[in-house]
């Protein structure tokens, strides 16, 4: 009578268990915690009977099938887990095997260090380690890489993908920041931003470059009273600035009639509407599919706008227009020295590049940098510029920098020593 | 201005380039050794008493030395006055600046002026004179030539040939004219009795007097300091008049200024101004003159500027920017306020704006300058009027570095744009059109009511559409305020104005971006920028930011520290202090990163002299024989091929480390000076 009585009651609770997994699976995915009520209002286990409730709840987690927990409003709940995944649990060898899976299980996409399992098991490295190999070579788990620890080894389920922030968001490949990628796609933006944002015009290409007159030397004994001395070394860009005299009276611009004319791009006027906005150039990079498996969002390509600005390759800029909801500001970015930058297309310089020209050039190109006194002197970008001092180790008289920089490299061998020279001089004196 | 050790080997070394090397010791020891006695110095220097008069005579003769006179003891204490020993360096600068904006002539009178120190008009009458009559009786001989060269001078103003090609000043009635509009230029000062006196005594001599006659019970009181404050201001402006007494006395007699304004207008270079030197009056030729470095550095300031804007924008606006620079500055006589003796100035202020009008600035614009150039053409619907035309009354406030011109337009735009949209309406094109029709308010109809028909029937027109002059001009001055840069503030409707602090902040933050981008690349660039935006940044923050590697990004932090762009600083996580545990903050201080700047800037230019120095020795048998008399002056027939050649490259080298000289001023100008 009582082993009938059990084997009807165990068959009966067999009933209730798959009854109550069934219907929870119904009501909610399996991060839905149930409390003890919910599980009494599913009406599963008649009467409103905790007793057996708490059984069935019992049989089921021994089945791995459900997982309690502590909720800190609910109290203490439960949630569902998938079938093969029970099995997984069930299958496993040992109590330790399960107490590491779980806790890998419970990280979710974010994974584990393993050093955390350690601490938070209570367990022996060696455990650990036995229990990871045996889940890893039965393809349950997965060791990877989180960019924000990368020297940690961390673990996942294997089912799962690493989360955003263990990946790193778009910008990363296999825990690396991939800087290729980047380098490629701030080219595209800034490129974008550079022909929406100016105007490509032309410009007569003034002729005081051409033809300065060779002149005789000819002593400089006050300092620089010689004009042809000002602005000697200067960027080769500024084509028509190079006599560094800008004072109002020394310009005609469109005076010489013989003058040709280049392409220039030219900042808009002022007040102009239509800069490129963020959302424009996340949509631009959208539709032509360049990032064909990664997601960009509009955030990350803001990300890539600002570090363009923090170059000082583009400017934000704000103006007004008219939406749905009335008046709203809104930024535009426009490029930096419109009338500096390279007119040649963007695919031509493409090109050139995997042809292997302009390769020492920065995939953003960008106007040529601004140059002053101290970036043109070897001093200023000298590496033993602290040490350098008349009678020091390091002196100017002895400066090799200059003498590169003076084109005087080769005179400093082919000097004519002091004996030879005193020798011509003396040729050179009248009888 | 303060000395430290680059800046004194610097001036030194200028002193012995130009003066030779007796005013330079004496300079230098005065540097060290501070105010100094006639004995004291021989003491130092071990020279005679003699030499040391010497050397003094030349270094006053220049310029280059403040005296005191102490009253109860007779002894005459001597300083050094380095800021005119510094401006040494500014010489061709300045040469070339007036000419340009005075022609060759005044161009030679400065060089004179500059030549011979502080001068007196009689006597550079009298050099002037005898350089007229010599040239004259040449010019007998040779016909008309002389005549004929001189005047293609002041055509293409070309300095090396004037020497040969007879006088570029012609009369003493001709200098004496140079000499009046350098006058009313404030570019020549008149020397009295207070300008030997360093700044320091000046002050305190303005105190005493100021304590003796209006405070003899001594300072009482806040009111009683503010008003002491005042006299003390008026005290030292009216010092500073004393040197404008010239100015004064030709205004006052109010001759060909109004006459010469209509020919400045028409051209800057009037050369051969035959025509109205007669009308100046004759100034007073016991007075001694020299170059007011001051006004100087404003001219040169513009000019910087006007690159500047080159650099950021194009030559056209530049060329627009230059002009209104020009008008605005006219009366600015110096480019940082005194801020003892300009408190009280705001005053005066007032009555006077500080702001140039559009048309003015059209009346400047050279015929030749075509405005359509420099800026792009977008339709007009895609342009907002509202925004373009924003008039800003107030100079922006002080701000953070990077993030000011952002701040600010979040700041200051908000309201004025809410009522502005709200009369925009529906009808943008209409809106648009008016501000059109009152910049050109002045005329022009013609051309005026032809475009109105045009843009009424085109609508959205697909040609470019034609701008007259004055719309052309105020689109340049519109881009120019809109500038991150503050070149230009719209003060008001057809007024404009420039708020030179923030633009010349702005224009330092440019020449250390510069130097940033030169020395770690784009990317130390980016990471400093960043910090400068968003302050102190712990180290894990910044990869995010910036998109760096890390391992990259500490390297470049450590580059960066090193060069002095970037400081860090630890914060202890609790009490223990311990360092592994600690915070490190990155930050980024402009100032003081412009200061280390200035300084390498002394140091590199104190590199260059020694290097040509050193050059100098090297091809010391060359140098020598071009000094000798029957080789000097036609070196080229009278050496040999090789010495020749090695004689003209040296001259190369010269003019290149003279010119790199000349660059690394306009940094030191603008980190110091403007
Ligand atoms: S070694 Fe040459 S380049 Fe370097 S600091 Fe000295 S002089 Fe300048």
């Amino acid at each position: 009578m009582a082993t009938d009585n059990a084997a009807d009651d165990s068959a009966k609770l067999k009933i209730l268990k798959d009854a109550l997994y069934e219907e929870m699976r119904q009501h909610g995915s399996e991060t839905r915690l149930f409390t003890q009520r919910d599980l009494l209002d599913l009406n599963i286990v008649p009467n409103q009977n905790v007793m057996l409730l708490v059984r069935v709840v019992q049989g089921l987690c021994d089945d791995k099938l459900l997982v309690g927990t502590t909720n800190h409003h609910a109290g203490l709940a439960w949630r569902w887990r998938s079938r093969e995944e029970a099995k997984k649990y069930t299958s496993l060898p040992n109590d330790e095997t399960v107490m590491v899976y779980s806790i890998i299980d419970e990280a979710g996409a974010d994974g584990i260090w393993n050093r955390t399992i350690k601490n938070k098991l209570n367990m022996h490295e060696a455990v650990v380690k036995n229990c990871i190999k045996y889940l890893e070579s039965k393809g349950y788990i997965a060791s990877m890489k989180n960019v924000e620890h990368p020297n940690k080894k961390m673990y996942i389920k294997a089912t799962l993908r690493p989360s955003e922030r263990a990946t790193g968001g778009p910008w990363f490949t296999e825990g690396e920041l991939d800087t290729a990628f980047i380098q490629e796609l701030e080219g595209i933006v800034f490129e974008y931003i550079k022909t929406k944002s100016a105007y490509r015009g032309t410009q007569p290409q003034s002729s005081v470059s051409s033809g300065a007159p060779v002149k005789a030397p000819k002593k400089g004994t006050i300092l620089g009273s010689d004009p042809a001395s000002r602005g000697v070394k200067r960027s080769a860009t500024e084509i028509s600035t190079d006599d560094g005299t800008p004072a109002p009276s020394s310009r005609t611009a469109a005076g010489s009639g013989a003058s040709k004319s280049r392409a220039v791009y030219l900042p808009m006027p002022a007040g102009y509407k239509h800069y490129p906005t963020v959302a424009e150039i996340a949509k631009f990079i959208h539709d032509t599919g360049i990032t064909n498996n990664t997601t960009l969002s509009q955030a990350d390509i803001q990300q890539l706008v600002d570090v363009l600005t923090y170059d000082g390759l583009v400017e934000p800029v704000y103006s007004s227009a008219s939406g749905s909801n009335g008046r709203r500001r809104v930024r535009g970015y426009r490029v930096t020295r419109a009338m500096k930058q390279d007119t040649v297309p963007f695919h031509k310089r493409q090109k050139e590049r995997e042809a292997g020209v302009g390769l020492d050039k920065p995939p953003v190109v960008g106007a040529e940098p601004l140059t002053n006194g101290l970036t043109e002197a070897p001093c200023g970008r000298c590496p033993v510029f602290e040490l350098c001092e008349e009678g020091g180790p390091v002196s100017p008289s002895k400066c090799v920098y200059f003498l590169e920089w003076l084109d005087l490299e080769d005179s400093a061998a082919a000097a004519v020593p002091p004996a030879r020279a005193a020798a011509a001089i003396s040729v050179e004196l009248p009888p | 201005m303060l000395v430290t050790k680059p800046l004194a080997e610097l001036c030194a070394l200028l002193i012995d380039e130009l003066h030779g090397e007796l005013p330079s010791r004496i300079f230098a020891m005065l540097l060290t050794k501070g105010r100094s006695t006639v004995p004291q110095l021989a003491q130092y220097t071990s020279m005679t008493p003699r030499q040391i008069r010497h050397g003094l005579a030349v270094l006053h003769q220049h310029n280059l030395l403040y005296y005191h006179v102490d009253a109860s003891s007779d002894l005459a204490f001597y300083e050094a006055n380095p800021e005119n020993a510094y401006n040494l360096i500014r010489t061709g600068k300045i040469l070339e600046m007036v000419e340009t904006s005075f022609g060759a002539p005044a161009k030679d009178v400065v060089q004179s002026l500059l030549l011979s120190g502080q001068t007196r008009i009689s006597d550079l009458v009298a050099a002037y004179k005898e350089k007229i009559d010599h040239a004259t009786k040449e010019a007998a001989a040779n016909g008309e030539e002389a005549d004929w060269a001189a005047e293609t001078n002041g055509i293409n103003g070309d300095a090396p040939s004037t020497n040969k090609a007879g006088p570029v000043v012609k009369s003493t009635a001709h200098l004496n004219s140079i000499l009046c509009r350098l006058v009313e230029a404030e570019l020549i000062e008149v020397v009295h009795s207070t300008t030997f006196e360093s700044p320091q005594d000046v002050q305190k001599i303005v105190e005493k007097e100021v304590m003796d006659k209006f405070f003899p019970a001594g300072v009482k009181g806040n009111k009683a300091k503010i008003e002491f404050q005042e006299k003390m201001a008026e005290g030292l402006r009216k010092v500073r008049a004393e040197s404008k007494s010239l100015k004064r006395k030709l205004e006052q007699q109010g001759s060909g200024i109004k006459r010469r304004k209509l020919m400045e207008n028409l051209a800057m270079a009037v050369t051969n101004g035959n025509h109205e030197e007669d009308l100046d009056p004759v100034l007073d030729p016991r007075q001694v003159i020299r170059i007011n470095y001051e006004k100087c550095l404003v001219d040169l300031r513009n000019r910087r500027l006007v690159q500047f804007a080159t650099d950021m924008y194009g030559e056209t606006t530049a060329y627009v920017y230059g002009v209104l620079l020009k008008l605005l500055t006219k009366d600015l006589p110096r480019c940082r306020q005194d801020p003892l003796a300009d408190v009280s100035e705001d005053k005066h202020d007032a009555e006077k704006p500080f702001l140039v009008t559009t048309d003015l600035i059209l009346d400047n614009l050279k015929t030749s300058v075509d405005l359509s150039l420099g800026i792009g053409k977008a339709e007009r619907r895609q342009v907002s009027r509202s925004v373009a035309e924003r008039v800003e009354p107030y100079p922006p406030a002080r701000r953070t570095f990077l993030d000011e011109a952002e701040v600010e337009g979040e700041a200051s735009a908000d309201e004025d744009e809410e009522d502005d949209e709200s009369s925009e309406g529906s009808e943008e094109d209409e809106e648009d059109y008016k501000p059109v029709a009152n910049g050109e308010a002045n005329g022009v109809n013609g051309t005026n009511g032809a475009r109105v028909k045009f843009a009424g029937a085109g609508g959205a027109a697909k040609e470019p559409r034609r701008l007259d002059r004055p719309t052309q001009l105020r689109q340049h001055l519109l881009l120019l305020c809109e500038s991150t840069q503050h070149f230009v503030r719209h003060c008001g409707p057809d007024e404009w104005t420039v708020d030179f602090p923030a633009l010349l902040r702005s224009l330092r933050e440019t020449e250390l971006d510069t130097v940033i981008e030169r020395k770690c690349g784009r990317q130390g660039l980016r990471l400093a920028r960043i910090l400068r935006s968003k302050g102190k940044l712990e180290e894990k923050a910044l990869p995010n930011v910036a998109l760096m590697r890390k391992p990259e990004l500490q390297q470049k932090m450590l580059e960066m520290q090193s060069a002095g762009f970037v400081w860090v600083q630890e914060v202890p996580r609790d009490l223990k202090a311990d360092v592994k545990k600690s915070f490190f903050l990155w930050f980024c201080d402009v100032e003081r990163s412009l200061g280390q700047m200035l300084a390498n800037s002394y140091t590199t230019m104190v590199h260059c002299m020694q290097v040509l120095e050193a050059l100098r020795y090297k091809e010391r048998d060359v140098l020598e024989t071009t000094k000798r008399t029957d080789v000097r002056g036609r070196e080229k027939d009278a050496m040999r091929k090789e010495y020749y050649e090695r004689y003209s490259r040296y001259l190369d080298c010269e003019r290149k480390l003279f010119a790199q000289m000349m660059r690394l001023d306009d940094l030191v100008s603008v980190l110091r000076d403007f």
